[in-house]
């Protein structure tokens, strides 16, 4: 089998027991990997009955054909469950080495199942893989020096290590797990998942060869994709600048979110950006796995040692969404997050809708532990803490944005769909990432598409049918957005990160090289909108219904100023332009028997309509 | 009357534009680079535009003649004819090219992102040269 080991390594928990599980070269043929293949491998397990806390919530660690094989920007693998954010479809996605190492070992992924009696960790040595005990790291450390614990207890000094914090512990619903130098699986709260299990880090280390189909073949067009991505502009732009570089632009083009989602402009943007911290405190950059593009960021701050800086989200999070101006202290949060094993998105999420509740008067000093003023990070901060202790107010902060609202008798002012705080791409200033939001598998999300890069840049490469379209456009866009879809499913399913701009062509050629697959681009598309349609179907099955499509309060409120003022995208005309798109019926936003049968899957097909 | 570009009239016409803009000098107050604009013709020719930007002025513009192809400066700006073209008459936007590698851009991409406002002037302003363009 080439391209892959053609196995997982299986862990449970509840047992102990340490085995093997081949996987079925037909659904590797059509699902690839990364998470379209564990739609495909967990859809018999996730029902809606199940708890995504409960030792029954299988947990799924995958890389995809390509991972370890040092192509262009292939170093990341997802984690997925039944999130216990959303109860829908969860899925991580996390760059760095650990998902190459856990490949060099032998394996394709990891499940995990059960939940061990006390906390253990895990340690990989190619075919040897064993639990240790790990109560004297639960509770203890931070996500680093719990790797760095890991690593001098396995006695190798290159393991690689996937971990949780506190949060993870603590069953945060928005707690994430963390590997080298803050790369995260951050969304959905699979660190909680995997908390539940008494699970506190995965350490491995291998060196198997990763089989392949072509391998000089491979070797050359590797070497030629890697070229052509060192010198895309975007590459330039991003070693340079990070992902925070597009923050200026953003902001210009109304797109970047200011005050929880409430003003299009804020005077200090222009002192948070991946430029100002190139200028200022950048000392160096990061990278994942043999990757050219290298925008992670290293930052110094003043009498402190260099540590990771923040990238687009983080730095908006806590940030221009904060109306704070100040990049060394947007960067300490970022990593008091990394290090309580915190997704960064959705705890800023929650720490902004308390900004806005406290602004309206709907929240106190006295149950925020202080006041919370727009342009001071120390609130932000404080929060942090009370949402990691779950203590009083921290326990309404740890259960996300939508229960924090909601307690306040506001729910309407939480920016989230079904659970998931929304990322910082604002759907009034790229009408394309509405759509993307409301019909995400697993909530808001801009890693299922990032379309706003085509409604501000105005930009697709022609080969992929996929059209451009004014930035403010309706329903006109919806299939667009959709083959968007497909096409992010997958680079989720290689897994291939969506920062590399390697040309189509490149990629096809590098997994039929890799796999012996006799793969067309048109093919690659109807594997994604295979495994998009079958995230769908799962949560369907888990009780999601057309309702769930919907954008929040505030996302259909016009700016009034900014480079986006008085645009709101007309949700309801689009969902229909969309269903009709893909295939789905109109009345229950279900996948229609046509529509799943003409992907290969029928069975599913009979679930959902029987 | 229309002046052909490229040209070493045309930069010209545009340099006189610059410093009559009230609303150039303002948002560009801070900008201290020269530019050189690298014209790819689809035959392979090339064509160099250069314009010593500084302080919301422009100090010196000129067509760089071919033996000067080497000519240092703080931004070198390459595209097809036609992107250029497009870019003046409006249907590119300037950041967009140079974020998509249709304009691409040799120095330091940190200033062009936080001077994003003066970009975009400075190209409003190329516009409204009456401009020739080639067929």
């Amino acid at each position: 089998m080439n391209g892959y080991h053609g196995q997982l390594l299986v862990v449970h928990l509840t047992t102990g027991q340490i085995t093997t599980r081949a996987l079925d070269p037909a659904l590797l043929l059509d699902y690839l990997g990364g998470s379209a293949l564990s739609a495909a491998l967990l859809y018999p397990s996730l029902t809606r009955d199940l708890d995504p806390l409960g030792p029954d919530n299988p947990l799924l660690i995958l890389g995809g054909p390509l991972t370890g094989l040092s192509g262009p920007a292939e170093g990341r693998f997802t984690v997925c469950a039944k999130s216990p954010a959303t109860g829908l479809w969860g899925e991580a996605n996390c760059g760095g080495f650990f998902g190459p190492e856990l490949r060099f070992a032998g394996y394709d992924g990891l499940l995990v199942t059960g939940r061990a009696s006390s906390p253990v960790y895990l340690w990989i040595r190619d075919d040897h893989a064993e639990l240790r005990p790990a109560d004297h790291l639960w509770g203890q450390a931070d996500t680093y020096q719990t790797q760095e614990k890991l690593r001098a207890e396995v006695g190798e000094k290159l393991a690689r290590v996937l971990c949780i914090g506190l949060a993870g512990e603590r069953l945060i619903p928005f707690s994430l797990l963390l590997c080298d130098h803050g790369r995260v699986a951050g969304r959905t709260g699979m660190g909680a998942v995997m908390g539940s299990k008494n699970l506190k880090g995965i350490a491995v280390r291998g060196a198997q060869k990763i089989p392949l189909a072509r391998e000089a073949e491979f070797s050359r067009l590797r070497s030629a994709a890697n070229l052509a991505l060192r010198n895309e502009t975007v590459t330039t732009a991003l070693r340079e600048t990070g992902s925070a570089g597009g923050a200026e632009y953003f902001d210009f083009m109304g797109e970047m979110p200011k005050r929880y989602f409430t003003s299009g402009v804020f005077e200090g943007a222009g002192k948070v950006s991946g430029a100002v911290m190139n200028e200022t405190i950048l000392t160096g950059v990061s990278t994942c796995h043999a990757c050219v593009v290298a925008c992670g960021r290293v930052v110094t701050l003043p009498g402190e040692r260099p540590g990771k800086g923040p990238e687009y989200e983080t730095m908006v999070g806590f940030g221009p969404q904060l109306l704070v101006d100040d990049l060394a202290a947007i960067t300490r949060l970022g990593r008091l997050c990394d290090a309580y094993g915190l997704d960064s998105i959705s705890m800023s999420g929650v720490v902004g809708l308390a900004y806005l509740l406290y602004a309206e008067g709907r929240l106190s000093a006295s149950e925020a532990g202080g006041p919370l003023n727009w342009g001071d990070p120390t609130g932000a901060e404080r929060l942090i803490h009370l949402t990691v202790r779950r203590g009083g107010l921290g326990e309404i902060l740890a259960q996300g944005a939508r229960a924090l609202g909601r307690h306040f008798g506001a729910e309407e002012l939480a920016v989230q769909v079904n659970g998931l705080e929304v990322p910082y791409h604002d759907p009034r200033a790229a009408s394309g990432m509405s759509l993307v939001y409301a019909t995400s598998p697993r909530g808001a999300c801009h890693n299922q598409s990032d379309y706003f890069l085509l409604d501000i840049l105005r930009d697709a490469r022609e080969e992929t049918g996929i059209t451009l379209h004014d930035r403010f456009d309706g329903p006109e866009k919806a299939a667009s957005v959709a083959r968007h879809q497909d096409w992010r499913t997958v680079h989720n399913a290689l897994v291939h990160c969506f920062f590399a701009a390697a040309p189509p062509q490149m990629i096809l050629d590098l997994v039929n090289t890799a796999t012996g697959f006799d793969y067309s681009l048109t093919g690659l598309f109807r594997a994604g909108e295979r495994a998009w349609n079958l995230k769908r179907a799962i949560n369907h099955r888990l009780g999601l219904t057309r309702a769930n499509d919907q954008l929040p309060k505030l996302l259909l409120q016009p700016y009034a100023d900014g480079g986006a003022a008085g645009f709101a995208p007309d949700l309801p005309a689009m969902l229909s332009a969309y269903y009709a798109a893909r295939g789905w019926d109109e009345a229950t936003g279900q996948p229609t028997r046509e529509t799943l049968q003409r992907l290969g899957l029928a069975a599913v097909a009979d679930d959902l309509w029987t | 009357m229309p002046i052909p570009f490229p040209s070493h009239e045309w930069v010209k016409a545009f340099q006189d534009r610059l410093n009559n803009s009230a609303a150039y000098a303002d948002v560009a107050k801070n900008w201290e680079s020269d530019v050189l604009f690298h014209i790819e013709y689809p035959d392979g020719s090339i064509q160099l535009l250069y314009m010593d930007l500084w302080h919301g002025q422009c100090r010196d513009a000129h067509q760089v003649p071919l033996e000067g192809r080497d000519k240092k400066a703080a931004f070198r700006l390459t595209a097809p004819l036609a992107n250029f073209v497009k870019i003046l008459k409006g249907e590119l936007e300037a950041m967009q090219a140079m974020m998509t590698g249709k304009l691409k851009v040799q120095g330091n991409m940190v200033v062009m992102l936080k001077n994003i406002p003066t970009v975009l002037e400075f190209v409003r302003v190329a516009q409204q040269v009456e401009t020739d363009f080639p067929k």
